[in-house]
């Protein structure tokens, strides 16, 4: 393998890395603070690219159907809970999900790209806090275990939901560029610079976010100390709504990103969703930047499997995680020790 | 003979801690409650029902249920693994339809390519997925929680892509004309006969598991879920155990992947995916992972319920979709969010069953083992100058005193003055930073707490960590687990009853010397706090100790059982036993101890009989903050 | 008197509605819904809407089930069709993997099944095992016969790690062994993988004069494409698998000029006017693309259309034998299949025998490449 080869490859790597990254942040920022392990995640990447799709096609999708349908049942909640609580329902359930839907009723013929792209975040985010309102706040102190069974199950709720919206075939996001340029030898596409960019301006907008405004320590606090945020005035279920938005947010990103490189189909979110898994893993569910070295780690390692043992490569890739995991789990102590 | 208990009281598996709701088992808190069957059936009627339904229903039912009904079977014998797993020794797998799949191709390769005969398919799968189990043990027992549920996440999707890409297993067009079952002469091409041979297996699984549950190992794999502090500090190997538990559940899935292929005749990757992993967990969800019977309950209704979703859905939209699955998830969703202990719990709740009875060991007469001989004086325990640091804090600085047999030494302080770092470290749950240890005459630097307690040194915790669903009884009987040897076959083969009535008898007695004999059978988290204590108490004596080590005994109790806890550690002491106790009852500590030891900031600022050390000035600072 | 002949009549009748129901022809099919092969499956499905509700003068009952994909969930819907629901025939399945499991249990139980995806069989061991997908030989034949022409003496090959990848690598090898082609080299990866750089890299180094494709659908643009941007200039070829219309609309501008070749209903209005397909794929396809739309053609739902083709001549020699829901009925439904002789379906001409329960031939094959954003019939 010469030089070319593997810098072609490295670029890939990194790219797709990248992506991992991102996913792996959204499966921290939920984990910290909610204990869930979130693994429908990729699925709201899947939703992301095949949402953008077909607003560029002109055609309304499934999913905005969905966020009204849930929304109308959160806002009906939300009138039995007192005054505010009311008139906060009203303005994010009702007003906004309204507004998306006219928005993209009027825009979604005019197949605009940026505003495609806007119009599917849109959608996709809210589907996070939903997600934490209906399935997960009413179990919220069960085991971590449970969670995890709880989010596999939602898994294939959202995968089955997303055969009836979107059918089996794939689709594309549109690229937020074309342009690609050669360095040396070697071809870079703009589309992977756009992703890293992407990924650079996230990662340093939560930087600032958890640094410097309340809501971001808010959620800090209550990812370092349940209880004792609690204690302090901090609301459980909001912090935990405010976790899975950015994490839906973050995937919806992701799924327009990827899916101007790959066509995604309605259950290909969850490999991907699993390899960010393995890079928050790799960072002990609690670092960050552990995360991201396992991130760019998960996604060289798989492009140059690829290139060596293309067959092999989902069983290399995962077989390696064993031991990563066990080297971690030592390190972290035994349960026993932690009395 | 003690008598037998019913069946259904038996299966009952969990185990949960009574204080930490963040460590809860699988469906959080359920209510600690008196759930679980209570029918009382007579010793025989069960098991010639079941023989009788084994040979009559695959002879009379259409083909196509007893279809149906083998894949519930099968289903049923790798969610009796995950009960065990999952249910009582709080591990998980998302990887069992994993060992299905090693068995199910390793029967295939030798029967299909080998001619070999279906028996030695059998062993094949067994050895083979036996083998790579406890390999897979060896690195994930240490594991906690999350990180051993997606280690198995890791292997089964491993496994899987293996099973698609190993080129002699014909990948996603997979193996067919699989040879029948067949021993001998006789044949089992027929899909009825393979239905009997499916349903024994699973009898005889589900017998040999409850057998396991009633034993002495029964009781040392329900320690595993959360209370491994607690079970180490009786004897019990933890890792060792959990690792057995791990191969158990794989063993019972090699069997259902043996079945599998030769009453399918066909083998191919995709029933062996993450999805058929995670569809067996939903089956325990749903039946519930506390009793042996949620697994056929769940393996019927996940198995009967998608087969029935795939006819009337399409019909029903008109389209056939995902939707069979879809509908599924949602109602393992609802399940979760309110039936966390799954369908059987529920309905046992709804019925209001009265209270379990347990085994009692009645009939044995009552005896206290004798004490192991002690010469009185007999140095027990000596601390030298151990040092325990957390980061930066001196939990423990520089700590020395000694603990002789027939003495009382009490161990007092304010708050944070390090005396259960100190328990802990002398019981080997943490290694002492320096210092020496002397434990019955032998100097060691770190030890185990299992090596400790099979010295003879037995311990209560500050916080109790009982079994809260089981009894009293039996929480004591665990104390006596190593005075006990039956294995895991003689476990299941229930070749043990003459041990175990002798372990009963013994915690019995144990109990009733404690004062709490009218408590034997009721679930040990009901009972209030302070005489959960002295079920503790009662506990660690059973292991015939020649150091005890109380973590604030009397804490919680009234006036008349301290008096009673008092006189218990009187005869104890007349017996030669040495005890430490950490208390902060002044009067009480004055009244037992012989000697008290003071520690404050990690140190020990004082030592000597107790009216001494109760006007020395030193002691005063460090209570009260200076002598007035 | 009036009442007794009331109940005679009415009696009469209930016999004749039951007799009918019992007349009634149930055809089992078992496709792929849901799952990874949903995609094909829509084309296999869809073709059921236009299926003739009586053949025969008997009425015919289509029982249309799922297998997700999964040849386990395939074989218990064939046992339940065939214990519950007696199914004289079984039209699919359309998943190779479930072909397999499925066709034992039909021979067993004297069920004729017309298989719909490429499965290797041995009519003489199954001979209620019949097939109206084309033989993968056949079609790689087809594109090797188009290579050979250009002069190709090198490939690569680039296909699925599961059995679809295996099955076509098999064709190309058997072929490439009989035209002295040499293959350099084999890589494969996942339908649902999402880059293949490292695989379209490994092919470049080592220069084949051309590339084998042996993937289906839309994953199988992704190579294409990254060949492409990689700047390889040789011939890309495929089977049959890929060409569909999303294949293009997936890969964009980077696919053209990729050859394939596929069944002649993709390509119905290009036939040349002496094809004999041409009148039967047009008519089908009138009513099909009037429902689902210009852009909905796919050979799949040529394979539904054929299997029923064969069926409604087979069913009504069976019917002078005996009556639908007996065993005599599907033993002479099979005889009269395996009787076929220059049936004209839309995927191709059949001539079935004893030792041939496919019967397809060279007409079935017709070489396509995209050429001005669509699947365009080489001539």
């Amino acid at each position: 393998m010469d030089w070319f080869v593997f810098l072609a490859l490295l670029q890939d790597g990194i790219t797709t890395g990248a992506i991992y990254l991102l996913l792996a942040i959204g499966l921290l920022i939920v984990f910290s603070v909610t204990r869930v392990i979130f693994v429908p995640q990729g699925d709201l990447l899947a939703f992301g690219t095949l949402t953008v799709a077909a607003l560029q096609s002109g055609r309304l999708p499934g999913t905005l159907w969905l966020l009204d349908g849930v929304s109308a049942v959160a806002l009906v909640a939300s009138l039995f809970q007192g005054r505010r609580a009311a008139l906060r329902g009203m303005l994010t359930w009702g007003l906004y999900p309204a507004a998306v839907t006219a928005a993209a009723w009027l825009l979604a013929p005019r197949e605009l790209p940026a505003v495609s792209i806007l119009l599917a975040l849109a959608i996709v985010t809210p589907m996070g806090p939903l997600i934490w309102r209906f399935a997960f706040r009413p179990i919220a102190n069960a085991s971590v275990l449970a969670l995890l069974i709880l989010s596999m199950a939602l898994h294939f709720v959202l995968i089955g939901l997303g055969l009836v919206f979107f059918g089996p075939e794939e689709a594309s996001a549109p690229p937020i560029t074309d342009a690609s340029f050669d360095l040396g030898s070697l071809n870079v596409s703009g589309q992977s610079l756009a992703v890293l960019a992407c990924c650079g301006v996230l990662v340093l907008g939560l930087r600032w976010f958890f640094g410097a405004t309340i809501h971001g320590k808010a959620l800090r606090a209550a990812a370092s100390d349940r209880l004792g945020a609690r204690l302090v005035g901090i609301d459980a279920a909001a912090t935990g709504a405010l976790a899975f938005g950015l994490a839906s947010f973050i995937a919806a990103l992701a799924g327009v990103l990827i899916g101007a490189v790959t066509p995604l189909s309605y259950d290909a979110g969850f490999d991907i969703g699993l390899k960010g898994f393995v890079a928050a893993i790799m960072g002990g569910l609690v670092s960050y930047p552990m995360a991201a070295a396992g991130a760019v780690l998960v996604g060289v390692l798989e492009s140059l499997s690829s290139f060596w043992a293309s067959a092999y490569r989902e069983v290399i890739v995962f077989t390696l995680l064993i031991p990563v995991l066990v080297w971690l789990s030592v390190r972290s102590g035994s349960p026993e020790d932690r009395a | 003979m003690s008598r037998i208990a019913s069946p259904p009281d038996l299966l009952r598996a969990s185990g949960t801690e009574a204080a930490d709701a963040d460590s809860a088992p699988i469906g959080g808190r359920g209510p600690v409650a008196r759930t679980g069957a209570d029918v009382q059936w007579s010793r025989w009627i069960a098991p010639i029902a079941g023989v009788v339904l084994i040979l009559l229903v695959p002879a009379i039912l259409p083909i196509f249920y007893v279809t149906l009904l083998g894949y519930v079977g099968m289903a049923t014998l790798v969610a009796l693994g995950l009960v065990l797993l999952t249910g009582v020794s709080g591990q998980t797998s998302f990887g069992q339809a994993s060992f299905v799949g090693l068995a199910a191709y390793a029967t295939t390769i030798l029967t299909s390519f080998c001619n070999a005969p279906p028996i030695a398919g059998l062993a094949a799968g067994l050895v083979l997925t036996g083998g790579v189990a406890w390999l897979l043990g060896l690195v994930t027992a240490r594991l906690s929680g999350h990180f051993l549920a997606l280690v198995s996440v890791a292997w089964g999707i491993s496994f899987f892509a293996l099973f698609g890409t190993i080129p002699q297993l014909h990948g996603f067009n997979g193996i067919g004309n699989i040879p029948p079952l067949r021993l001998g002469p006789f044949s089992a091409a027929s899909l009825r006969v393979n239905l009997g041979v499916i349903w024994a297996a699973v009898a005889i699984v589900m017998a040999m598991s409850a057998n396991l549950l009633d034993s002495r190992l029964g009781r040392a794999i329900r320690t595993l879920n959360n209370a491994r502090l607690m079970g180490a500090s009786v004897g019990i190997d933890t890792v060792r155990l959990s690792r057995t538990v791990f191969v158990i559940a794989a063993l019972y899935a090699a069997i259902a992947g043996f079945l599998f292929a030769h009453f399918q005749r066909f083998v191919s990757p995709t029933p062996f995916s993450l999805g058929a992993s995670i569809d067996y967990l939903f089956m325990v969800i749903i039946g519930g992972a506390g009793s042996l019977w949620g697994a056929p309950v769940g393996a019927a209704l996940v198995v009967v319920l998608r087969d029935q979703f795939n006819d009337w859905i399409p019909r029903i939209t008109g389209q056939a979709g995902n939707f069979e699955s879809l509908v599924f998830a949602l109602v393992v969703i609802v399940l979760l969010q309110r039936a966390p202990d799954g369908l059987l719990a529920l309905l046992a709740r709804l019925k209001r069953r009265p209270a379990r009875r347990a085994e009692t060991g009645a009939d044995v007469p009552l005896e206290i083992p004798a004490a192991a001989a002690v010469a009185p004086g007999q140095e027990l325990l000596a601390l030298d100058a151990i040092c325990r640091n957390f980061g930066g804090l001196a939990a423990n600085r520089d700590v020395s005193f000694s603990v002789h047999a027939a003495e009382i030494v009490a161990l007092i302080g304010p708050n944070g003055a390090g005396k259960t770092t100190l328990f802990n470290v002398i019981s080997g749950m943490l290694p002492a930073d320096s210092g020496r240890i002397r434990l019955f005459g032998a100097v060691a630097k770190r030890i185990s707490p299992r090596r400790v307690a099979a010295l003879g040194l037995a311990r209560t915790f500050q916080h109790v960590k009982l079994l809260a669903d089981r009894s009293v009884l039996e929480n004591v009987a665990l104390g006596a687990h190593l005075s006990g040897r039956a294995g895991l076959l003689r476990s299941m083969l229930r070749l043990d009853r003459a041990e175990e009535a002798r372990l009963l008898s013994e915690a019995r007695a144990q109990v009733i010397r404690a004062g709490l004999g009218d408590m034997l059978r009721v679930p040990a988290g009901d009972l209030p706090l302070g005489q959960q204590r002295v079920v503790e108490i009662a506990r660690a004596l059973c292991l015939r100790p020649r150091l005890l080590l109380l973590d604030e005994p009397a804490a919680g109790l009234r006036l008349a059982e301290k008096q009673r806890l008092a006189a218990l550690l009187r005869q104890l002491r007349a017996e030669g036993m040495g005890v430490l106790l950490v208390e902060h009852d002044m009067d009480f500590v004055m009244q037992l101890a012989d000697r008290v030891v003071v520690m404050d900031f990690g140190q020990k600022i004082a030592e000597g009989p107790p009216e001494r050390v109760q006007s020395d000035p030193a002691v005063m600072e460090a209570y009260l903050g200076g002598v007035a | 008197m009036k009442a007794r002949l009331l109940a005679a009549v009415t009696a009469m009748g209930m016999l004749g509605a039951t007799a009918a129901a019992h007349a009634q022809i149930k055809i089992g099919a078992i496709l792929s819904i849901s799952g990874p092969g949903a995609a094909m499956g829509v084309g296999y499905k869809g073709a059921f809407d236009f299926f003739p509700q009586e053949i025969g003068g008997q009425k015919v009952e289509y029982i249309i089930r799922d297998d997700a994909t999964d040849a386990s969930t395939g074989y218990t819907i064939a046992q339940k069709m065939i214990s519950e629901d007696h199914v004289d025939a079984f039209i699919g399945p359309s998943l190779t993997a479930t072909d397999a499991a499925v066709a034992p249990l039909a021979n067993q139980a004297h069920v004729p099944m017309i298989a719909m995806a490429p499965y290797d069989y041995d009519p003489t061991k199954q001979p209620y095992t019949f097939s109206d997908a084309q033989p993968l030989s056949l079609m790689v034949a087809e594109v090797f016969k188009y290579m050979n022409q250009h002069g190709v003496k090198t490939i690569g090959y680039i296909g699925f790690s599961d059995g679809w990848g295996d099955q076509v690598l098999a064709g190309t090898k058997q072929n490439a062994a009989a035209d002295g082609i040499k293959i350099l080299a084999d890589e494969r990866y996942a339908r649902t993988d999402t880059s293949v750089e490292a695989q379209a890299l490994k092919l470049i180094s080592v220069h084949p004069q051309a590339i084998m494709m042996g993937n289906s659908a839309t994953p199988a643009a992704l190579p294409v494409v990254a060949l492409r941007h990689l700047g390889y200039k040789g011939g890309i070829y495929g089977n049959h698998g890929i060409v569909s219309p999303a294949f293009i609309k997936v890969g964009g501008a980077a696919v053209s000029g990729v050859v394939a070749d596929t069944s002649p209903l993709v390509v119905y209005n290009q036939l040349p006017d002496s094809s004999p397909i041409k009148p039967v794929a047009a008519e089908f396809m009138k009513e099909y693309t009037a429902k689902f739309g210009a852009q909905s053609v796919n050979p799949f739902a040529g394979y539904s259309y054929d299997a029923m083709l064969l069926l409604k001549q087979a069913i009504p020699a069976a019917l002078k034998v005996a009556q639908p829901g007996s065993e005599q009925f599907r033993e002479a439904l099979r005889d009269a299949l395996e009787k076929t002789h220059g049936l004209v379906g839309v995927s191709g001409v059949y001539n079935m025998s004893p030792t041939n329960h496919n019967g397809q031939d060279s007409r079935a094959a017709v070489l396509v490449e995209v050429k001005d954003g669509a699947w365009r019939a080489i001539q």
